[in-house]
């Protein structure tokens, strides 16, 4: 059997890793934009090569599948499925996993994926709006903040994914602050807009969101369409520094098990978790009319007016929490594949690990992600023994193996280092232990972040979770879970969710 | 001793902060340790270091200098109990503006060592090509008791504390874009910030526009200053993560257990002790009357300079609520006696009201030696209990009866090792480690 993957991250060399490791021992073939020096090692070891070119053109990609001749492609990264790299294939009858095109819209529009909740009426939703342009935001929330206090603690989004463009957290709760608050808004509302002014596509460049607070988790799950299957939950995390600061990345590390839920998630909010997914997964295909087969991922977050809420959607694995799955996943992933591709998951039970818990985290060049620029191009140096001696393993992401045999950073993130133990703060300190092992060779610094997994971060995410978990509790006795109501003097009674509805769909829908 | 703040940012857009706003609200919110001068630095775009300094509290800093206020988003700033206290501002080698709280042992006086370790700063970061590196060094060459947030023309901001840990400092986040560190917790939430823990005992934290970088902290357990737990922190901070307002209810619950008094009422000195008199008043059962009312802006009477600034402090903030006391035997709960001058002045005015007998309980050692440290506890020949004992100071004071908690008593209310806790004021002899 052959094989072929797509993407040349962190992710993608554990799925490859995992092929590796199938009872059907496949043939193991690649494109990625970069020369991973980890998936090159696989596909050279099983019988098949790693080509470089780009992974969102559907004939490069189709070119080089028919070319190998491979029975099955599995699509990492998002951006492949954006450029409709699934639809490509399956029209030249080659059995591919990942979400096509038209469903990926659920991570590719944040907007799409907003007004698909609220059309359907589906739990865990956030307050939004979305806008034309930089004017028309900083005009709404003007005239509408007082009636709708929500509008003070939001988050910016370009409402289609764009060039980096990320996303900007605003807290706007100490009113002696709020004018800092109000034009920090409004600048970043400008620059979406000056960004955002190439896509003629949608018509609506800026989404407005309610910001919630409470500790985040992954849910990833495997889909044919018919019956969605959930994973371990994973908890990344975004900060680029200790104790989550700094700013925003692609994600620093993950942590999960040992078993399905993390230390702070009940198995009743995976429960809820998982209904949220397959309640998205089930109205996507609704309105498009497409099957959804591949992986598909809720970044969820415990909130205190919804429980459990998404706050984007992944149509692939998460990177790295990918890492976190796989490795506890018992399963032969091929099974799992062919299982998808011939719609029979229903009939399949997943198998993971219920004794070890798993640590990732991500080794990155000074410089990322402000200044990739600088943490581009250092040559890298890797003491493998000291990391195989430590139980530890080794994930190439964003790195680049050269003819000399050269590895080379790519300036964003460089690997990831995966521990498992018993429990999460042991596996942490493997990895700290080993941390040390990877080096550039001009000096050029390399960090991480010490503090995941470890037991003062654990806590500090069960606090949270408690103290979310005690508000989301005391709406569902009273029965207002999920509502919004306020009361303002001289107005009276406001529900934000009816005045949303009223806004977007006017008032008979509402 | 001043209180400092550090504000920085990341990430797009990071121009469109000021961060003199949120540095305003930090050192309100850190005037509890000086209010007689405030200074401030910030940088931007431009790249170029703006500083400016001045006497008074911060409203009236940020008053007077409307028009010249630093703007930038990134800056660090300082309250000093100083009235000619700014901060030090080095050109070259390298250049940067430093705030320092505590004391270095480059110089007998506090201001000199403060400039010496800014110059020596400066000249290190100019020739080592690792900067965390060569403050870790810095720090661990140079003695005394301090914390320091540094600010350099490279937009770097330097925090960090030495390994003997005697002063606080703490960081703080919020959202992708920004990051603090403050000498108090109290600071980074009036500045919206989350608490993200101390800055730890020999630690180096330094930003810059790439990372967040810090050294290994110290192994040591520190030598974490005991009157911060007394008086110096705002009730609402944490100290070392532990919550200053339970240290104080432990301080009044101890101090009640080890010196009981026969009285009718507990009353505090407005108003670091209102916890302690509330902790005494939980343990001993005797209830908590509110004695005095407040004239006038909540001022700092014992960091006042002069004596009679210190009377007029006192005479405002305590205009006794005769009802409250009339007849009554009285517990009068403070946090420490200095000059012992305005507990002489309370004490009088409450028996003038008609305050029958009065305990006077403080919750704290008697101090008897200067702070090597730069707290404004002054020369010994001016503190009552290097020369009078509890029976001498009662009758001088005018008391019935008066007593102190002893060392160990405060060591056990804070719940540290006594090897983890500088209690240099409180002992003979005092001198820096």
């Amino acid at each position: 059997m052959r094989v072929m993957g797509v993407g040349g991250g962190a992710r993608e060399h554990a799925i490859a890793w995992k092929l590796s490791l199938s009872d059907h021992k496949p043939e193991i073939f690649w494109v990625a934009e970069n020369r991973n020096p980890g998936i090159d090692k696989i596909c050279k070891v099983n019988q098949g090569e790693l080509r470089t070119g780009r992974t969102t053109d559907p004939k490069t990609i189709v070119r080089s599948a028919r070319g190998w001749g491979v029975d099955m492609v599995v699509v990492g990264p998002e951006e492949p499925g954006f450029h409709g790299i699934p639809d490509a294939l399956e029209k030249e009858g080659i059995q591919c996993i990942g979400a096509s095109q038209d469903l990926s819209i659920i991570e590719r529009s944040k907007v799409d994926l907003r007004r698909l909740q609220w059309e359907n009426n589906l739990p865990g939703k956030l307050l939004f709006r979305t806008f034309k342009n930089a004017r028309e935001a900083s005009d709404y929330i003007r005239k509408n903040i007082d009636r709708q206090p929500w509008l003070q603690n939001i988050v910016i989004k370009p409402a289609r994914q764009s060039g980096g463009k990320g996303v900007k957290l605003i807290e706007d709760r100490l009113a002696y602050l709020h004018d800092d608050k109000a034009r920090f808004k409004e600048a970043y509302f400008d620059s979406l807009q000056s960004s955002m002014a190439a896509y003629s596509d949608i018509e609506d460049k800026i989404l407005v969101e309610e910001k919630a607070w409470g500790p985040e988790y992954s849910l990833q799950c495997f889909t044919d369409g018919k019956t969605v299957l959930g994973t371990p939950l994973v908890q990344d995390n975004k900060s680029a520094h200790e104790v989550d600061s700094g700013p925003e990345t692609g994600g620093m590390g993950s942590i999960s098990g040992p078993d399905l839920a993390l230390p702070f998630i009940t198995s009743e909010e995976y429960d809820k978790s998982l209904k949220i997914v397959e309640g998205i997964v089930e109205a996507i295909q609704k309105k498009t009319g497409k099957s959804y087969h591949g992986m598909v991922g809720g970044q969820m977050m415990l909130t205190e007016n919804e429980g459990p809420t998404i706050i984007e959607m992944y149509s692939r694995l998460g990177d790295p929490e990918a890492l976190n799955m796989l490795a506890m996943l018992k399963t032969d992933i091929i099974d799992i594949f062919q299982a998808i591709v011939e719609r029979r998951l229903s009939k399949l039970k997943l198998e993971f690990t219920n004794e070890d818990a798993v640590v990732v985290k991500v080794v990155a060049p000074n410089g990322y992600p402000e200044k990739k620029d600088k943490a581009k191009g250092h040559s890298v140096q890797v003491f493998e023994t000291n990391i195989k001696r430590n139980g530890c393993y080794l994930f190439w992401g964003n790195a680049d193996l050269q003819e000399n045999g050269e590895v080379v950073t790519g300036g964003s993130r460089l690997l990831a280092l995966m521990a498992m133990d018993h429990t999460l703060p042991p596996a942490s300190a493997r990895i700290e232990k080993t941390a040390s092992s990877i080096q550039l060779t001009d000096g050029w610094g390399l960090y991480h972040r010490s503090d995941i997994g470890s037991e003062q971060l654990i806590a500090k995410r069960r606090d949270s979770a408690e103290q979310v978990r005690r508000l989301y509790k005391y709406r569902e006795e009273r029965g207002t879970l999920g509502k919004r109501m306020e009361w303002v003097p001289k107005v009276g009674r406001v529900d934000p969710s009816q005045l949303l509805l009223k806004e977007m769909y006017g008032p008979e829908k509402a | 001793m001043p209180g400092l703040v550090g504000f920085y940012t990341f990430g797009e857009g990071r121009e469109n902060w000021d961060a003199s706003h949120f540095i305003r609200y930090g050192l309100s919110a850190l005037q509890g340790r000086g209010q007689e001068s405030v200074s401030l630095a910030a940088i931007g775009p431009g790249g170029t270091l703006h500083t400016l300094g001045g006497k008074g509290g911060v409203e009236e800093f940020f008053r007077n200098n409307k028009t010249s206020i630093p703007k930038g988003f990134v800056g660090i700033g300082q309250t000093s109990s100083y009235s000619d206290d700014h901060l030090v501002h080095v050109k070259a080698p390298y250049e940067l503006v430093l705030a320092l709280d505590g004391k270095t042992d480059l110089h007998e006086y506090r201001d000199e060592a403060t400039k010496l370790f800014a110059r020596q700063l400066s000249q290190l970061l100019h020739s080592e090509k690792e900067p965390l590196k060569a403050t870790s060094m810095l720090i661990n060459k140079i003695g005394g008791g301090y914390s320091f947030i540094a600010l350099t023309h490279k937009q770097e901001l330097i925090s960090g504390r030495n390994p003997l840990g005697v002063k606080p400092l703490e960081t703080g986040s919020v959202g992708f874009d920004i990051a603090a560190v403050a000498s108090e917790t109290c600071a980074l939430d009036v500045m919206g910030i989350d608490h993200t823990g101390p800055v730890e005992i020999g630690e180096v934290i330094m930003f810059t526009p790439e990372d967040i970088r810090g050294n290994a902290p110290a192994s040591d357990a520190g030598n974490f200053c005991s009157y911060e737990y007394v008086y110096l922190a705002r009730l609402d901070s944490k100290v070392n993560t532990l919550p200053v307002a339970r240290v104080r209810n432990n301080i009044g619950r101890e101090l009640a257990r080890a010196h009981p008094a026969k009285a009718d009422v507990v009353v505090g000195v407005p108003e670091t002790a209102f916890p302690i008199a509330n902790g005494y008043s939980q343990e001993s059962g005797l209830p908590q009357e509110l004695g005095f009312v407040r004239t006038g802006e909540n001022i700092r009477a014992a960091l006042e300079p002069t004596q009679k600034e210190r009377l007029v402090g006192v005479q405002l903030k305590l205009n006794p609520v005769k009802s409250a006391i009339e007849g009554k035997d009285v517990v009068l709960v403070d946090d420490s006696v200095v000059r012992g001058n305005t507990l002489r002045n309370t004490v009088l005015n409450l028996k003038r009201n008609g305050a029958k007998q009065i305990h006077v309980r403080i919750g704290s050692p008697s101090l008897i030696s200067p702070c090597p440290y730069g707290v404004e506890i002054p020369s010994r020949d001016e503190l009552v209990s290097s020369s009078l004992n509890e029976k001498e100071l009662a009758n001088h004071v005018g008391a019935d009866s008066i007593s102190f908690l002893t060392v160990e008593e405060l060591q056990h209310a804070i719940g540290l090792p006594k090897q983890s806790l500088c209690m240099r004021c409180f002992e003979n002899g005092g001198a820096a480690r």
